[in-house]
């Protein structure tokens, strides 16, 4: 169906007991006749029947043919309306309730008899039987799933109120307010709009100045002409990078054991610069996914490829390498899926999709897609091939020349090997029968080519053959020196890891429950899922042809699972409110029309992001203040209706930016390495039993933007809360209230330090305490202090610098917390009294949510 | 006119007096259900998000918390609690092949072709009114036999240490679904008033013979909102991140800031209306709280000396796993309801004949010492103690024979031991078999979500029926699996 088969059933509530046209009305118990009677007087079976078939019948009626039972799929209309298995009888007959088996089943109280059965666990609400009775009465119409069929404009729907809508996503929000009878919030107040603005494009606050310039133009386009300006500044790529490296599993290092440290922050400049310039999604997403595949692809194509290297990576010693390369290999198939269909694939890999007509081998035909890399679950370090090298060539000749020398000693060792473990052609040395002897890490290390062998396990046959074979054990050192001195130069050189794709494909098998040794005896061949539009005829149907189908006009998912992921962070929820899922156990959308025409607008501007954002931004819809009254949290307490803004915590990194900002410390340089800011002490210690050891950096790279803070994947950044872990592709952000938060905003270094700078800045640029405070509250809100406000503020402040006056050791403490010099001639007392006000002002919860 | 609801809301509940509430045993959950209903407590959560009609707990529960010692790295069961004279006969001789076959090891011993059934390192003998057979390398345990409930026939999926403690403790081999904790804490809420409901704290043997490393999934919440996973005592400093007020902060300046701070926020509250802010106030009030409960919590000064002393000495050494056995006991009086200690060092591929006993050494007294404490307090009869691996030790011996120095054991998934102790479980009581060699289970075999279905028993909750939908699942701890394992019930 489209979206235009959503039915608008405000006002269709209709007691109906006339229509008793149903002649099992009678057997109905009461409850589900009751129900019955409150139905909608046109049931739809997108929006009303298919979620209770999937939630309730497709366990064992559904697509996944091992589970099911009885042999009765109702996933499938030509299936569902069969006739049953070895009888005369039919689950479902179009119009005739009475005859049809599965609305006998459904009232049944026979234990035996009844469906769901008891045993599943699963029920049937009174109102869940009466809209199946109800849809099969009416025709049992079926529709294809909504998100799988490809999205239209639809006209602009009617409203009253003509003259609130700015532009068109207005006339979408305010036909369901109306037909629900709740009226929009008036727009938000222009501090309020600046503030909320900044942050949403930005990651930041406004300045004063911004403010101020803000206010004082009356222009009618001065709105406008404001996210213009914030579109234009790079700090808008710093803001949207974030969500894309938490989709990314970002991290700076590779996760497990030993969490050896990665250089992907080339590619991380690259989302940046992408950002900025604006670079149409449709290109994003292909250089991201098949860069290396592009005719001519430059460095920054091959580069853009690391996402799909951003994934955690096993090189566990003992961990057999296909294990690792399989995993790797489903990762990206899975981020792929999360990221551009929306559709969770992760159930398929080991069986038919339960609810999604995804069955396990189209979860192979597109691992097939992706399991054409050199990589081969061999390595160690955060440089795994394929990698691109972006060092200087006097780097790149250094590595090469270290790289000729372990080939020559590998050749070497494996013909002194071929000696010493005569075996068949072919065969690993740890094959032979001269071998049988050895213990299991030996056996291990002789698992493997001389070539690929890790430097430990090239060190423990070197002693084991110490005093039983000089001239092995010695070649065998000069071998792991030779790995170890091409490593170091490596270390030192920029490598990142990329894709490429080998000469000669490997064949790809269905994994047996998704065990890597597991494979069954089908191969299978490339290919997209059989619900969506099939691949456009291209010259090679590889990586690159996945990725221009996914970004084809006539795709079903990807504009919208796009539109959708954005929408969630300008309105708090997506429209579709399982960003991750669009399948039909997904949310179904609030506005199915409006975000089919985001959705197809987004495809007919070129993929233009910026466009997007600016439509939304531009809406009144956005505008709205976010003030909840009584009657809103009584009929949409969740906001799905956007009769008013969105009102939520700021992200962890945007509260830290905001310190650093507000104080004036925020060093704002683009790019680069990563850094290492506070962190409380003996953190990566005791993650890694005291082998890797938190250096904190000093200076400038205290303050830079979260961005660019150090990420080890086994043990985030402790400072943030709620963010994703960056272990696997995350859509969608959590939004906890906890204490730990509390704790840290009020006592991490960071923040304590920041609010020590803000008081020096506040002091300094304020002449008397009532102008103080107010700057400094507007620093902290974009709005200034009312008297209450103000009163509050000023009696604390008078009440705290007759205690800093009384303990000078307490003072001095509180405003020499973090490494930012302090400036002379400040009264100590009252620093410290400010800085204690700033640290409040910073946790206010004004200070802390979207308003 | 009808009261806003915010202020219905203050008006039942001003700061104090909302928490001498908790004080009489409301409890956190029980809290934030007032402060956001419907949102907050995890069941009407679930309600909402499940359509099924969840009432926990589902029937009256045999314990009230749970205490889970894990002991990562898998402790040798056939060195421990599974005595096999079997093993003293056939010493030094092959496996028979008929075991072996078609089984998966790691790759340490994958490839190995002598496998040589080696004697139990430990001298067995049988102990207590229950006859419970125990090695002398668990002396202390061995003398509460007659407390224990052991399971001798667990058995599990994975060879491998991370995605078989992933199993365990989440149903899953792969990262990303909730843990036992967070599962039972968002069933069943909190109750404590000044702590979290959920605790995890980790330790490893001293000399960290082996490199494992505590993922945070151990204790993660999965896709349950996170202020359902467990809060992560660190071992050393702080055991929460950022519980100090800044130096030169007192904790009197602290109060009144915090006074100030709310009648800001209620100011705001007023005019946006929004319950997030009263949640946000109540929030501050417990890190508050917090930075009182938790130094308090660890300060062990008041505990009589004859305590500390059956913890062994190391209890003083902060981050060992005796200081968490005692921590854990001070938690679960304070109302925790789940306290994961995890233990890293039982993986001993080729230092088994000393390193054993050291890991024996650090966990045997504690793990004893917290049961006995329990006891005499009474608090065994509504609290669960756990103590297992995430699999067991193969019988056979991973090194060559005449090479004693390195004698080790491979990871064993197919059978193994695990021991719980206190409400809901049978104490004396060894349950399943295993075949005599200590290699498969020949009598009532037990699998992870089967002991998963079991301590969700315990709680008062069939598990098949405490779900969470996600990305379009219905998701439960024991996945699509487990069977409550009824012969180890009180």
């Amino acid at each position: 169906m489209n979206v235009a088969g959503f039915l608008n059933f405000r006002g269709l509530l209709v007691a109906s007991y006339l229509l008793l046209a149903f002649s099992c009305t009678r057997q109905m118990p009461d409850d589900v006749a009751e129900a019955y009677r409150q139905l909608p007087l046109q049931v739809d079976f997108n929006f009303h029947i298919r979620p209770i078939l999937s939630d309730r019948c497709y366990p064992c009626h559904g697509p996944d043919e091992n589970a099911r039972k009885g042999d009765l799929r109702l996933d499938q209309q030509t299936a569902a309306m069969a006739r049953l298995n070895q009888s005369e009888q039919y689950a479902v007959v179009p119009g005739k309730p009475g005859h049809s088996v599965l609305v006998e089943r459904i009232l049944s109280q026979n234990q035996e008899h009844m469906m769901p059965p008891p045993e599943s666990k699963l029920s049937l609400t009174a109102e869940e039987k009466a809209l199946l009775i109800k849809w099969i009465e009416q025709g049992a119409e079926w529709k294809k799933h909504w998100a799988y069929i490809p999205p239209v404009k639809s006209v602009l729907p009617e409203v009253d109120q003509t003259s609130w809508p700015r532009n068109q996503i207005d006339f979408f929000v305010l036909a369901k307010l109306e037909s629900l009878g709740l009226p929009p919030s008036e727009e938000a107040d222009k501090r309020t709009l600046i503030r909320r603005l900044s942050f949403d494009l930005t990651g930041l606050p406004p300045t004063l100045t911004e403010i101020q310039e803000f206010l004082q133009d009356s222009s009618v386009n001065a709105y406008e002409k404001l996210v213009d300006r914030l579109m234009a500044s790079p700090e808008y790529g710093e803001r949207w990078c974030w969500e894309w490296l938490n989709v990314a599993r970002y991290a700076d290092t590779n996760g497990f054991q030993g969490d050896p440290v990665r250089n992907m922050w080339p590619w991380r400049d690259w989302v940046i610069d992408a950002f900025n310039h604006n670079m149409p999604y449709d290109q994003f997403t292909i250089q991201q996914l098949a860069g290396d595949l592009l005719p001519q692809a430059t460095t920054n194509n091959v580069l853009a490829t690391a996402f799909n290297r951003n994934h955690m990576y096993n090189g566990e010693g003992g961990r057999i390498p296909e294990e690792t390369r399989v995993e790797n290999v489903f990762d990206r198939v899975e981020t792929m899926s999360t990221t551009w269909l929306g559709l969770t694939m992760n159930c398929s890999r080991c069986h038919d999709h339960k609810f999604d007509a995804i069955s396990q081998k189209e979860y192979y035909q597109l691992y097939d897609y992706f399991n054409q890399t050199s990589e081969e679950g061999i390595g160690y370090t955060g440089r795994v091939k394929p990698i691109l090298d972006l060092s200087p060539p006097e780097k790149l000749q250094k590595v090469a020349e270290l790289q000729d020398y372990v080939d020559k000693i590998s050749t070497q060792v494996a013909n002194k090997e071929l000696e010493k473990f005569p075996r068949d052609p072919g065969q690993p040395a740890a094959e032979s029968k001269a071998a049988v002897d050895l213990d299991g890490d030996n056996l291990y290390a002789l698992g493997y080519t001389p070539n690929q062998r890790n430097p430990y396990y090239i060190g423990l046959l070197e002693n084991y053959y110490r005093d039983r074979d000089q001239v092995y054990s010695a070649l065998l050192k000069e071998l792991k020196e030779a790995k170890r001195k091409r490593d170091q130069q490596s270390a030192d050189n920029l490598q990142v890891m990329v894709m490429d794709q080998v000469d000669l494909p490997r064949k790809t098998f269905i994994l047996d429950r998704g065990i890597y040794n597991k494979p069954l005896a089908q191969e299978v061949t490339r290919n997209v899922p059989e619900i969506l539009p099939p691949l456009a005829p291209e010259d090679a149907n590889n990586r690159l042809a996945l990725a221009k189908w996914l970004v084809s006009d006539h795709h079903p998912l990807t504009a919208r699972v796009t539109v959708n992921r954005y929408w969630q962070y300008f309105f708090g929820n997506g429209i579709v409110k399982t960003v991750e899922d669009f399948g039909v156990q997904g949310a179904l959308p609030t506005h199915p029309e409006l975000l089919d025409w985001l959705a197809v607008d987004f495809m007919e501007s070129g993929w233009d992001l910026k466009k997007l954002f600016k439509k939304i931004v531009m809406s009144a819809s956005y505008r709205q203040s976010s003030k909840v009254t009584p009657e809103l949290l009584e009929t949409d307490p969740e906001n799905k209706y956007l009769a008013r803004a969105y009102r939520g915590r700021w992200p962890a990194w945007m509260l830290r930016d905001q310190a650093l900002l507000v104080s004036g410390l925020l060093v704002d340089s683009i790019g680069g390495p990563p850094v290492k800011p506070y962190q409380p002490a003996g953190i990566w210690e005791e993650a890694t039993f005291g082998k890797i050891s938190y250096k904190q950096d000093h200076g400038d790279a205290l303050y830079r933007r979260t961005l660019y803070t150090f990420w080890r994947r086994i043990v985030g950044p402790t400072m943030l809360f709620d963010n994703a872990s960056r272990q696997t592709c995350s859509v969608k952000a959590s939004n906890t209230n906890t204490p730990i938060h509390a704790l840290t905003t009020l006592n991490d270094i960071t923040f304590v330090e920041a609010a020590r700078v803000m008081a020096t800045r506040v002091l300094q640029e304020g002449s008397t305490d009532d102008l103080r405070l107010k700057l400094a509250f507007e620093l902290a809100t974009s709005r200034l202090p009312q008297a209450n406000e103000l009163a509050i503020l000023s009696g604390r402040l008078k009440e705290l610098k007759h205690q800093y006056a009384g303990s000078p050791e307490d003072a001095k403490a509180l405003v020499t917390v973090g490494e930012f010099p302090l400036p002379t001639g400040l009264n100590t007392a009252d620093h410290a009294a400010y800085t204690a006000i700033c640290s409040l002002l910073l946790n206010l919860d004004e200070t802390l949510t979207r308003q | 006119m009808t009261m806003h609801p915010i202020e219905q809301l203050k008006a039942s509940m001003t700061r104090r007096s909302f928490f001498s509430k908790t004080a009489q045993g409301i409890g956190l959950a029980a809290l934030g259900s007032l402060i956001h209903p419907g949102v907050a407590a995890g069941r009407a959560l679930s309600n909402l998000q499940s359509g099924n009609t969840l009432s926990l707990p589902h029937f009256a529960p045999k314990a009230k918390r749970i205490i889970y010692l894990f002991q990562n790295g898998a402790p040798s069961h056939v060195d421990l609690f599974d005595y096999k004279p079997t093993l003293e006969k056939w010493h030094g001789k092959q496996i028979p092949d008929n075991l072996v076959a078609g089984k998966r090891f790691s790759t340490m011993t994958g490839k190995q072709q002598n496998r040589p059934l080696i004697s139990p390192r430990g001298k067995f003998a049988q102990y207590g009114q229950s006859g419970a057979w125990v090695s002398d390398l668990m002396p202390e345990t061995a003398k509460i036999a007659d407390d224990l409930c052991f399971i001798k026939s667990m058995y599990t999926e994975s060879v491998n240490h991370a995605p078989a403690i992933t199993f365990f403790l989440t149903g899953s081999e792969q990262p990303g679904r909730p843990s036992m904790g967070s599962w039972l804490t968002y069933g069943l809420g909190s109750t404590s008033a000044d702590l979290p409901a959920f605790v995890a704290m980790t330790s490893r043997d001293k000399e960290a013979s082996c490199g494992q490393i505590f993922y945070d999934y151990y204790w993660g919440s999965g896709f349950l909102p996170t202020r359902f996973q467990g809060v992560k005592f660190r071992g050393g400093g702080d055991p929460v991140l950022y519980l100090k007020n800044p130096d030169g902060m007192t904790r009197q300046v602290r109060r009144e800031l915090l006074d100030d701070l709310e009648k800001l926020n209620q100011i705001n509250l007023s005019e946006y209306g929004d319950p997030e802010i009263v949640t946000r106030i109540s929030q501050y009030e417990m890190a508050y709280k917090m930075q009182m409960s938790v130094p308090e919590l660890t300060d062990f000064s008041r505990e009589p000396q004859h305590i500390l002393d059956m913890y062994g000495p190391d209890v003083h050494r902060k981050g060992s796993f005796a200081y968490n056995c005692l921590m854990a006991r001070r938690l679960a009086e304070r109302g925790v309801r789940f306290v994961q200690c995890m233990h890293a060092g039982w993986d001993q591929h080729r230092n088994l004949n000393y390193q054993l006993q050291v890991q024996c050494k650090d966990t045997d007294a504690p793990s004893a010492a917290l049961i006995k404490d329990l006891k005499q307090r009474g608090m065994l009869d509504d609290t669960l103690v756990i103590w297992g691996g995430e699999f067991g030790r193969t019988p056979f011996l991973q090194g060559k024979i005449e090479d004693y120095r390195n004698w080790g054991r491979d990871h064993h998934p197919y059978v193994f031991t695990l021991w719980m102790a206190g409400a809901g479980v049978k104490p004396g009581v060894s349950y399943g078999v295993s075949d005599d060699f200590g290699f498969s289970p020949v009598e009532n075999p037990v699998h992870v979500h089967d002991f998963q279905a079991t301590i969700m028993h315990i709680l008062g909750i069939d598990h098949e029926l405490f779900t969470f939908k996600h990305q379009g699942r219905r998701y439960r701890l024991t996945d699509v699996h487990g069977n409550v394992v009824t012969g180890v019930l009180s």
